[in-house]
């Protein structure tokens, strides 16, 4: 049961999302934009940018994935949808399982799509780290997604939520923040990896915590 | 066993309060209306019988089971339609219904869930987006919902409203069906004419605090 309803949640999501595309294309014209203002900013100084661009790859992911999540939960708003999920059997462990899922695809889809831009914008060679890069994207997407998805839920009946929901959430995800940009620097800077292997162990050990923590604050959250 | 037991419920929002010492048991078998002017707690006390709001105090029993503490038990045994559509609006009505069913551990074959679309008068549009319907369209469908959930107990939140004449029907056939194989209905409505027609019980709630009628007062009144 309980698989199911994570599967089912995550289908629900998609499609909806395919259909509409409401979500992906306002991530995507966030970041488009933030990719240019920063690539014009740096275009004079490309050994700034170097040192400067894992700093603003998160910039432009966190906030970009800062969009979706804030439309996770306010799309189940429209025809009290909310209230439906609520009231149901389902194990509400099962609804946030599947709303993290469906997050972090969207996320992951947009930086996907994001990354070659950085590459092609600010001159990157990634050809060597681009497994270990993409295992750092996953690692820190999965973080803000599983607390992105709780705090999305938590500020979804607050009046105010598109400016709460940064305002209460960036604060908790800044250890992933500057774990991410310290191992991207130093895979983007061809280190070995020993040398900034403890933050994608601080990575990891973050979701593990933060996963269970928010998988058990979220019934009392929804129910609330 | 009563189906659904309310004992000395009140509710407020903030000062204001929006039932007051409410009492009411409901029989298996049994479809009770509530009656009662806009704003009169209607809407409130089915949110707290479907476990969705939690009384400033008093107690609620469905099936024999605590209304605060068996919340998920409750929950499986229980529907309620409620005056938002509860569907989504970028889905059809094929994909809703399996949504909504699948979240409650039932899985529709295909040939099930066209039967009860072309019983709700609906099976023609199965496949067209939710938000291309009318209101009477999306009230079919939920009912679409109830009769594949088949719950114990239904609760309706102003089940005639934005429905034809045929769909009106349909849905007084189907509480009888419901009442036949002994469930049970609490259900508000600005329309007594319509409810009476299947309803055993009526109640009467006015500034917060549940009045007992009877079909021949309302008539008297």
């Amino acid at each position: 049961m309980f698989r199911h309803v994570v599967q089912w949640v995550v289908w629900k999501d998609l499609l909806t999302e395919f259909r509409s595309r409401e979500t992906l294309s306002s991530m995507l014209f966030f970041a488009l934009i933030v990719i240019f203002i920063f690539s014009f900013s740096f275009s004079m100084n490309q050994q700034a940018a170097q040192e400067l661009i894992a700093g603003i790859i998160w910039v432009a992911f966190a906030f970009t994935g800062m969009i979706g999540l804030g439309k996770s939960f306010s799309a189940e708003l429209q025809n009290d949808c909310l209230e439906y999920l609520q009231g149901s059997p389902a194990a509400k462990g099962a609804i946030y399982a599947g709303k993290v899922a469906a997050n972090f695809m969207f996320m992951l889809i947009v930086e996907i799509i994001l990354f070659p831009l950085f590459v092609i914008f600010f001159n990157l060679d990634v050809i060597e780290q681009i497994s270990l890069l993409l295992l750092i994207f996953f690692l820190a997407t999965f973080g803000l997604s599983a607390v992105g998805t709780l705090f999305s839920a938590l500020t979804v009946q607050i009046r105010a939520r598109e400016v709460m929901l940064p305002i209460l959430l960036l604060p908790l995800v800044v250890p992933v923040m500057i774990a991410a940009v310290e191992a991207t620097k130093g895979a983007l800077n061809g280190d070995p990896l020993p040398m900034y292997q403890q933050w994608l162990e601080l990575l990891a050990i973050f979701n593990v915590v933060f996963t269970v923590v928010s998988f058990w604050l979220f019934d009392f959250i929804i129910d609330a | 066993m009563p189906a659904i037991r309310v004992q000395d419920l009140s509710h407020s929002y903030g000062h204001y309060q929006v039932l007051r010492q409410v009492t009411l048991e409901i029989s298996q078998g049994t479809c009770y209306t509530l009656l009662g002017a806009n704003g009169s707690g209607k809407t409130t006390l089915l949110r707290i019988l479907a476990t969705l709001l939690r009384p400033t105090s008093g107690r609620i029993e469905i099936l024999g089971r605590d209304g605060v503490t068996d919340k998920t038990l409750i929950r499986r045994s229980l529907l309620f339609l409620a005056h938002g559509s509860h569907l989504y609006e970028e889905l059809n009505a094929l994909e809703n219904l399996q949504f909504a069913l699948a979240l409650r551990g039932l899985f529709p074959t295909p040939r099930q869930l066209k039967l009860v679309l072309d019983r709700v008068g609906i099976g023609a549009f199965a496949s067209m987006k939710v938000r291309h319907y009318s209101a009477g369209m999306k009230k079919r469908l939920s009912f679409a919902k109830a009769m594949l959930a088949a719950p114990d107990i239904l609760l309706l939140d102003e089940p005639f409203t934005a429905l034809d004449h045929s769909g009106v029907e349909l849905v007084q056939d189907y509480i009888r069906e419901v009442l036949n194989r002994n469930g049970t209905i609490l259900m508000s409505t600005h329309d007594p004419e319509k409810a009476r027609v299947v309803s055993q019980q009526v109640g009467l709630l006015r500034q917060g605090t549940l009045h007992p009628w009877t079909w021949r007062q309302k008539d008297a009144s």
